[in-house]
């Protein structure tokens, strides 16, 4: 009997500390985070076509849980995909928006994706 | 994408020392502790005047804000964290940069904005499943509001969606 009641005991406690383990500690540092941040701050997030409507390079809002992104090109064929690093974050950055003409518009018959001035970037956590 | 559900579970309102608002003046505030001035027992930490009164000024029409709309009192204060702050593109090689709101589209200054005020309504929490929760001091430190909420998408659904909106729907 006394062996049975251990027995239970052993196995209660190792189904809690089963179920206590927390799911999600894939990555329990941040490292993933941590590359993408410094990433993102040697490249800039938009590329050199400012998007028609607005006269600017725009940020287009994707869920922070977004990987990459794909672009496409025709005429020359390409097909890419480049990791989705950028990050919208709280502190104020430096420049601002740059004077209009200080991007390329679309060309007339665009080629590429990334030529629409739409880029996306990482909503915060 | 999925449109994320928002659950509120539960909001705790926890008030620190009975949060008397005792010696306070102003009928606001006289009309928010219900005539029960002091109470026995309990004691004031520190009391303040508020009020929303406007006092002064040229006009007389209700909401009209005069110079120091509120006088004898300490201003309007608004708890912390901030009631909107926007959010920027960071890194050190962008030749510029872009704020998150107005999303998806910024618009020009005079244009004109709509600021999202309560963050558990912030629209970037409703894009990938997660849970958060929120704080807010108020009446000077004395209280707490605590809102726990899990954004998430119904699984069955969400899946129907996708698969209409990627493979059967005709492109057009």
């Amino acid at each position: 009997m006394k062996t049975h009641l251990t027995l239970l005991l052993a196995a209660v406690l190792t189904t809690g500390c089963l179920l206590a383990t927390p799911v999600k500690a894939v990555d329990p540092h941040a490292v993933t985070q941590l590359w993408a941040m410094r990433h993102a701050d040697q490249r800039p997030w938009h590329g050199n076509y400012y998007y028609m409507p607005y006269g600017h390079p725009t940020a287009v809002v994707v869920p922070p849980t977004a990987h990459m992104r794909q672009t496409y090109s025709w005429g020359v064929s390409q097909n890419l995909s480049y990791p989705l690093t950028h990050q919208y974050g709280r502190n104020a950055s430096y420049p601002g928006a740059l004077p209009p003409g200080s991007f390329l518009p679309t060309p007339a018959w665009p080629s590429h994706t990334d030529q629409f001035g739409l880029y996306y970037v990482r909503a915060p956590w | 994408m999925p449109i994320l559900r928002l659950l509120i579970t539960g909001t705790i309102l926890s008030t620190a020392l009975g949060a008397s608002l005792a010696e306070a003046a102003g009928p606001l505030a006289r009309h928010l502790q219900g005539g029960a001035v002091g109470g026995g027992g309990e004691y004031v930490v520190s009391s303040q005047v508020i009020s929303d009164e406007v006092v002064g000024g040229t006009t007389e029409f209700v909401g009209d804000i005069a110079s120091g709309n509120v006088v004898g009192g300490i201003p309007r204060t608004y708890g912390y964290p901030d009631l909107f702050y926007n959010n920027y593109t960071q890194g050190s090689a962008n030749a510029t940069n872009a704020q998150m709101y107005v999303s998806p589209v910024p618009t020009p200054p005079f244009v004109g904005h709509t600021f999202i005020t309560y963050q558990p309504f912030l629209p970037e929490e409703m894009l990938y499943w997660h849970t958060n929760r929120y704080h807010n001091y108020y009446d000077g430190g004395r209280g707490m509001n605590h809102t726990k909420i899990h954004y998430y998408g119904p699984p069955v659904r969400t899946g129907v969606s996708n698969l209409y909106w990627n493979y059967l729907r005709i492109p057009r």
